[in-house]
């Protein structure tokens, strides 16, 4: 498809999903807003994850701090500056732990991630315990769910349209290359280390942006809700289940599985976790590169 | 233009072994050098330091007049030194252009867009892989990874090209095709050091050679002369050949 006509067919379906709110009941709303939540968190999280093949699991580590940024600072700011502030501690915090920890690869980098989100929910537990002697905190913002949604949808379109613009560009290439093999990449004039931390800035920025911006819906917030590891996880198998190195790919997955979700939790809220422990096992056992590439492979088989 | 290299006392150690002792050699503008030695002599690793991969531990590597001994990878390729590895490594999730494309985007000149495909398909045919941008790494046959190695080391537009064994591995009539792509090299003007094992290789292409044992260069001088030293003939064939 050409590209004007695809940014035209792009606009066209963001403006019906913009307008949705005002035809479909509240309910159905809180499920697109959740939906396009995850859009925006896998679609982000496979900005760095997906082409160079490092496995975060600090994804709910930003997306909480970002969730509390907004609790502790919604009766001091105005909103706008709230979610600047939101993304410039997101950016800060990634920075640090870019620098500290871009060296580890492999499984070493997912261990390190996953402790960085218990460790960041362990020490605000901590600090609201014994410093501010607040378990919980209350976010009163004017914002009805419909709001919520659109704020997502176009953090959400922002993410794609960052997406799309990396992997046309130089950076793009870098990245799969650094993916495969780093000692080549480097050698081929890339400066692996700061391409690499700029993604990971750039992801985890998004990341703490969506934390910020659904904030509000909960009303109320305490660690163990906006530090749960299971938005990490469903975030990865998302991504992976779409085809992470791909610009829809983290969509195509998010919106199948969330819905499954949704339905599962209400469904069968006591086997939720078992259910979805084998679901992942399946995705990565059938589609280890994703559905849309599955797709491809099946086409390019039928043909002679 | 070419550069010069130069290689003044390079010194390196793992652990309690001195894998590289106080090496010192240079290359003349477009010369094409053989670096010998037996296996473990060191010359990998000297390629290494050269390339930034390794820091040294004494020494002082030189591309004309700039200092390049501390730089790491990233920027020793922007001085215009760019290498081929032992064991081709081919970035597989790229295609053949995009792995050659990749040193035309991040080289000296940072060419992008349908001048960085152009220049990209020059390089393929430059190696003999006219028109094959598009295909898929994986599917390339052996000596055709080892073109596309060099057509991307090429791409970077480098004056010093290192070549790590680039030649090893090749049956005899891949090999005369791999030698005569060196010798166009040559033509173009690049410096070249040539770590080889193949003695064919190095006497069709070497005007002059460095022989190292044990992290120590023991030869150096025209390659016929030099292929005759019985030092040399000993590092490699041991005292009975001498």
């Amino acid at each position: 498809m050409k590209t004007p006509l695809a940014f035209a067919l792009a606009a066209v379906v963001l403006a019906a999903l913009a307008a949705a709110p005002l035809f479909i009941p509240d309910y159905w709303t809180g499920v697109l807003l959740g939906m396009t939540g995850y859009v925006a968190l896998a679609t982000a999280w496979a900005l760095f994850s997906g082409p160079t093949r490092y496995v975060s699991l600090a994804t709910v580590a930003f997306f909480g701090v970002g969730a509390y940024t907004v609790a502790v600072l919604n009766e001091v700011l105005p909103y706008p500056l709230v979610l600047l502030c939101a993304g410039g501690i997101g950016a800060a915090m990634a920075l640090v732990v870019g620098l500290s920890t871009l060296r580890l690869a492999g499984v070493y980098f997912v261990i390190f991630t996953f402790g960085l989100a218990e460790l960041v929910r362990q020490t605000v537990s901590w600090w609201e315990v014994n410093v501010t002697y607040t378990m919980g905190r209350y976010v009163f913002l004017p914002f009805e769910g419909r709001h919520i949604y659109w704020q997502l949808l176009a953090l959400a379109a922002v993410t794609l349209l960052i997406s799309w613009a990396i992997g046309r560009s130089r950076l793009g290439l870098a990245l799969k290359a650094i993916g495969d093999d780093e000692t080549v990449a480097a050698h081929a004039g890339i400066n692996v280390t700061r391409i690499k931390l700029m993604l990971f800035v750039i992801s985890a920025t998004l990341i703490t942006l969506v934390g910020a911006i659904q904030a509000p819906r909960w009303t109320y917030i305490e660690p163990s809700i906006v530090f749960n590891p299971t938005v990490s996880f469903m975030t990865l198998i998302m991504a992976l289940l779409g085809g992470a190195m791909r610009l829809w790919g983290p969509l195509v997955g998010a919106v199948p599985l969330f819905l499954l979700f949704e339905w599962l939790s209400v469904s069968f809220p006591d086997h939720f976790s078992i259910i979805l422990g084998l679901l992942f096992i399946l995705i990565v056992f059938v589609m280890p590169q994703g559905v849309l590439a599955k797709l491809e492979d099946l086409r390019g088989r039928g043909k002679p | 233009m070419s550069a010069e290299l130069h290689l003044s006392h390079l010194h390196k150690r793992f652990g309690g072994l001195v894998a590289v002792r106080d090496v010192s050699f240079s290359l003349a503008p477009g010369e094409v050098v053989g670096l010998l030695g037996p296996n473990g002599s060191g010359k990998t690793t000297v390629m290494n330091m050269i390339s930034g991969a390794l820091p040294c531990d004494g020494g002082s590597v030189k591309v004309g007049t700039t200092d390049i001994t501390r730089m790491k990878p990233h920027r020793v390729a922007k001085h215009g030194v760019a290498r081929t590895f032992q064991l081709v490594r081919p970035l597989p999730t790229l295609t053949v252009g995009e792995n050659v494309m990749l040193s035309l985007a991040f080289g000296k000149k940072r060419h992008w867009g349908r001048e960085a495909r152009d220049l990209a398909e020059e390089k393929l045919a430059f190696v003999g892989l006219e028109g094959r941008g598009g295909e898929q790494v994986g599917n390339l046959t052996y000596i055709d990874q080892k073109r596309m190695e060099m057509a991307r080391a090429l791409a970077s537009e480098p004056d010093i090209l290192l070549l790590d064994e680039w030649l090893a591995g090749l049956n005899p009539s891949e090999l005369s095709i791999g030698i005569e792509l060196v010798r166009h090299l040559q033509g173009q003007g690049i410096t070249v050091l040539l770590v080889e094992h193949i003695m064919e290789a190095v006497r069709a292409l070497c005007s002059r050679c460095i022989v190292m044992s044990a992290g120590e260069v023991i030869a150096e001088g025209p390659s016929a002369e030099v292929l005759a030293r019985p030092a040399v003939i000993k590092a490699y064939l041991g005292d009975d050949h001498a």
